[in-house]
């Protein structure tokens, strides 16, 4: 017993030392891959830290998306998905209007009139010959862009211009357009700044 | 030890990243949380509890409910229903046709399938869910179409996942639903259902009450123990006490007494009717239903 415990095996002989090889190449090329993929996933998902985003929204965009609309809210998001499509275009979609296109909307008397008589027609029938903007002549043509809008689409567009980019002026109901859309129907488009003027506010 | 230092440096870094993921970024992330205001609405959420709803917490908790019973709803998506409200002087003849077209349009190729589906049987009867969960552009298109043919539709923000299918709540639990808890109940097991909203689903003391007393008098099959020790036998004087259990025949005391709640079953019963996460946050958006009459007691 004593004797193999006293035994002491000799040393195994030690494995000579290899030649140094590098890590394989394609192994950090793998590394970065996934590194960057869990970047792009991260980016995606995360919602950066934000406490207010929880699975399954991915960011705070798209949280706001979602938020239900009432009211007023409501209209002023029809009103302007509406204006982007069919005013933005010469109006442009910060309602500064475009030199040679059109007039701003922005800080406009005829926008922020009291009575929304007047800026109602305009998208109706239509508006020609020069017209006074913030004190500024405008010699243009507008077709009645918003003659096939239906009543409650109109009425969303009016509010959202008469509420946006500092503009703030009361709603524009569906009732006073279709008023208006009765009224005008068949006139030709207002001419020049006379007649515009000869409207009932 | 030859390499003390350099075991402490690793064992220090290794111990402060954990440290900072797991204590450091919640406590940023979460820690200022306070009171928040319901959508479109000026009302402050969640509404602090009186001392005695407070108190049940502490009872919730001594009686191990958490260990059978989740408060967290979970949600696996959202999306928008598309929910028609009025025909306006539409015939249902043209609008069968109308919506025939509709499910060919090109624009809409991402939900003609399930609109077709939800059609097929329909008796006219409204309001009718025309699309159910779906993405916010397409249910935003689909509006537009109705609307531009004279149609009343309305958008609803939907939360959708098994535990919303359950009616165990309309939308996910978030970190305000749980300001006022200490300690938070979340629980980890569902051996019995979401507590998440049970306030609101089973809106009654009494209900509670005798549920905590009998569970299976009041639901059919329930596993749950009966908490009876919250209870306490005492002689009618004159008049039944007020909140006397009204139990069935073979469960009934003997005549002369009744079954009265301790402060604790009223505390705890205080606590789950507190238990309301009905109302729609901007972290956790949805559609309120409209007011419905009293929602029945239902398991």
């Amino acid at each position: 017993m004593s004797d193999e415990s006293d035994h002491i095996p000799p040393e195994p002989p030690g494995r000579p030392p290899g030649p140094r090889s590098p890590a394989p190449m394609g192994f950090f090329i793998l590394t970065l891959v996934l590194l960057f993929l869990a970047a792009v996933y991260f980016d995606h998902h995360s919602g950066w830290f934000n406490a207010q985003v929880y699975h399954p929204f991915v960011n705070a965009n798209e949280l706001e998306k979602y938020q239900p609309k009432s009211g007023e809210a409501a209209l002023l998001a029809r009103g302007m998905a509406t204006y982007e499509r069919v005013c933005g275009v010469c109006h442009g979609n910060d309602g500064a209007g475009k030199p040679g296109q059109a007039p701003p909307l922005a800080g406009s008397e005829w926008v922020l009139e009291n009575g929304v008589n007047r800026l109602t027609h305009i998208p109706l029938t239509g508006l020609s010959g020069a017209v006074d903007v913030k004190g500024q002549t405008w010699n243009l043509s507008m077709p009645a862009m918003g003659a096939a809008l239906s009543d409650a689409d109109l009425a969303a567009v009016l509010t959202y211009i008469r509420g946006s980019w500092g503009n703030k002026a009361g709603p524009v109901t569906p009732a006073q357009v279709k008023a208006a859309r009765a009224a005008v129907a068949g006139q030709p488009p207002i001419n020049g700044l006379q007649a515009l003027k000869a409207l009932p506010e | 030890m030859k390499n003390g230092f350099r075991i402490f440096l690793a064992a220090l870094v290794a111990l402060g990243f954990s440290w900072c993921a797991f204590v450091l970024a919640p406590v940023l992330q979460l820690g200022a949380e306070k009171q928040t205001t319901v959508l479109n609405s000026s009302d402050l959420y969640p509404v602090q509890r009186g001392d005695f709803a407070a108190q049940g917490l502490q009872v919730y908790r001594a009686n191990g409910c958490a260990a059978c019973h989740t408060a967290q709803v979970q949600q696996d998506g959202v999306g928008c229903d598309v929910v028609l409200t009025g025909m306006g002087t539409n015939q249902p003849a043209d609008f069968k046709a109308f919506m025939k077209s509709l499910c060919e349009l090109p624009d809409l190729q991402n939900c003609s399938d399930s609109l077709s589906k939800n059609l097929a049987a329909w008796n006219g009867a409204l309001p009718k869910i025309l699309l159910h969960g779906a993405r916010e552009a397409d249910a935003g298109k689909l509006a537009d179409k109705l609307s531009a043919a004279g149609l009343k539709s309305e958008v609803r923000i939907v939360a959708t996942g098994p535990d919303i299918a359950r009616d165990w709540g309309l939308r996910h639990s978030v970190a305000e639903d749980f300001l006022w808890d200490d300690p938070v109940q979340l629980g980890s097991v569902r051996i019995g259902p979401d507590l998440a909203n049970v306030g609101a689903r089973f809106p009654d003391a009494r209900w509670q009450l005798l549920h905590l007393y009998a569970p299976q008098v009041v639901v059919k099959g329930s596993t749950m123990p009966p908490f009876r020790y919250l209870f306490k036998m005492e002689k009618t004087r004159g008049e039944p006490a007020p909140d006397a259990l009204k139990l069935p025949r073979e469960l009934a005391p003997p005549s002369g007494y009744e079954v009265v709640p301790t402060d604790q079953a009223r505390e705890l019963a205080a606590y789950l009717l507190s238990l309301r996460a009905e109302v729609p946050l901007h972290d956790a958006p949805f559609t309120p239903p409209a007011p419905a009459p009293a929602r029945p007691n239902k398991p």
